[in-house]
């Protein structure tokens, strides 16, 4: 394409810090839907944020309503229940202590998987699938995260309904009462 | 904005509404963009988003979820302080008065704990999908490590709070974690040195629950509000929420 100064549309001039991009006739052709697929955050997002503020306090109140969080007796240091259990969250810790010396299921282990997950952004560089559920593309990644959740969600499980008195294996079913 | 003599235009076209928010109603690009960089709260959000980011599969919401629970656990959390005395002889009698004698006293204590579960849970679900859809990877590498150490501020906020109503559940949960910590080797120098200083003492007492409470209603919430802030910030410096690459 011949270029004749005084029909160039985009002028590259490095003095200028301006320049004509396109004239149409329209209000702006960002509405709605640009080209750059973008809308704005006012009304789109934030309408979306009130509402879903609304359904959380909404569900957390129901939930309140209909259940009462536990209260125990009083704390009784000469009174050991058995077994004593830390919060459900924290029972996979706890199930990994009755295995071997408490340090390394309760302090080597978590350090460890936290040091990885921190650091695998940086070993686990490629951008192939990125923003994609489940990319078959991340296949390996989505395949070794999968086996930390399911030991993390599962040691939890048999430490919350499979683990009865003096830490023994129970089936929930035939969980004898703690008292 | 013209003057059109509805109910809509006398709420939203006076001087009021103008002195407050210092523009129109949001009803076209401008002001659109006026309603999101002139407000204190809101402009930590771009004026506009990638139609990725309110897609609701993408994200469910969880970080979102998230976010609010935790608001929600600040201001029951601090209704609750008005009736929580931090002391042995008193906190469990607290947790008695909140359910027999306060006026909605176990709504807002049933909230505060299971808002504080649902919590723990969101925070880990939002991990899980930001894994599962490549979200961690450049440019948001230093994002994720601060969401990892926000899970685990939101873990230790959760246990500090365990101990706090002061019964059989509290005691011995709160007595299994502080044996676990005095297990850090070498475990007659550090690992019951930790104790000792999370514990304040051999056994778990008054010294245990003060030490307990002021890490729960003060440092961990401030230190998680922070790192929020830093977390949010962070989203919108490292190009928004993650999203496919454009054909």
């Amino acid at each position: 394409m011949d270029k004749k100064p005084e029909v160039v549309i985009f002028p590259k001039n490095p003095s200028k810090t301006y320049g004509l991009m396109e004239l149409i006739r329209t209000r702006s052709f960002q509405i709605e839907k640009g080209p750059d697929n973008t809308v704005t955050s006012w009304p789109h997002l934030l309408f979306r944020e009130m509402i879903l503020f609304m359904f959380v306090f909404i569900v957390l109140m129901i939930i309140s309503i209909l259940f009462n969080a536990p209260l125990e007796e009083q704390a009784n240091p000469s009174n050991t229940p058995n077994p004593a259990k830390s919060p459900w969250y924290f029972l996979g810790l706890q199930e990994m202590l009755s295995w071997a010396h408490p340090f390394w299921g309760g302090i080597f282990a978590p350090t460890v998987v936290t040091i990885i997950l921190i650091l695998a952004p940086y070993f686990d560089r490629s951008q192939k699938g990125v923003g994609v559920w489940f990319a078959p593309e991340r296949k390996i990644a989505n395949l070794l995260f999968t086996i930390l959740v399911v030991l993390a969600v599962g040691l939890i499980v048999i430490g919350e309904f499979f683990r009865g008195p003096n830490w023994q294996l129970f089936w929930p079913w035939n969980m004898p009462s703690p008292h | 904005m013209k003057k059109k003599n509805t109910i809509a235009d006398l709420l939203f076209n006076n001087r009021f509404w103008k002195s407050v928010f210092r523009h129109d109603y949001p009803d076209n690009d401008l002001s659109r963009s006026e309603a999101m960089t002139s407000n204190l709260f809101l402009h930590i959000q771009s004026v506009k988003v990638h139609t990725n980011t309110i897609r609701p599969g993408y994200t469910l919401g969880l970080g979102l979820i998230s976010f609010y629970l935790f608001i929600i656990l600040t201001i029951t959390g601090v209704l609750l302080m008005f009736y929580y005395i931090p002391s042995i002889e008193r906190a469990y009698n607290d947790m008695k008065d909140l359910e027999f004698a306060v006026s909605y006293g176990i709504i807002l204590r049933n909230l505060h704990r299971w808002g504080a579960h649902g919590m723990v849970a969101f925070v880990f679900f939002h991990m899980c999908r930001v894994f599962y859809t490549g979200g961690y990877k450049q440019p948001r590498e230093f994002n994720w490590g601060i969401g990892i150490v926000l899970l685990i501020l939101t873990l230790f906020l959760s246990l500090t709070g365990y101990l706090l109503p002061w019964d059989q559940l509290a005691f011995w949960a709160i007595t299994i974690v502080a044996n676990l910590i005095g297990t850090s080797p070498p475990e007659s120098i550090l690992g019951a040195s930790l104790r000792y200083i999370v514990v304040g003492g051999r056994e778990v007492g008054q010294n245990a629950l003060i030490r307990f409470y002021v890490m729960h209603v003060i440092v961990l919430p401030l230190v998680a509000a922070v790192l929020i802030g830093v977390h949010f910030w962070r989203i919108r410096k490292d190009g928004g929420i993650s999203r496919p690459a454009e054909e």
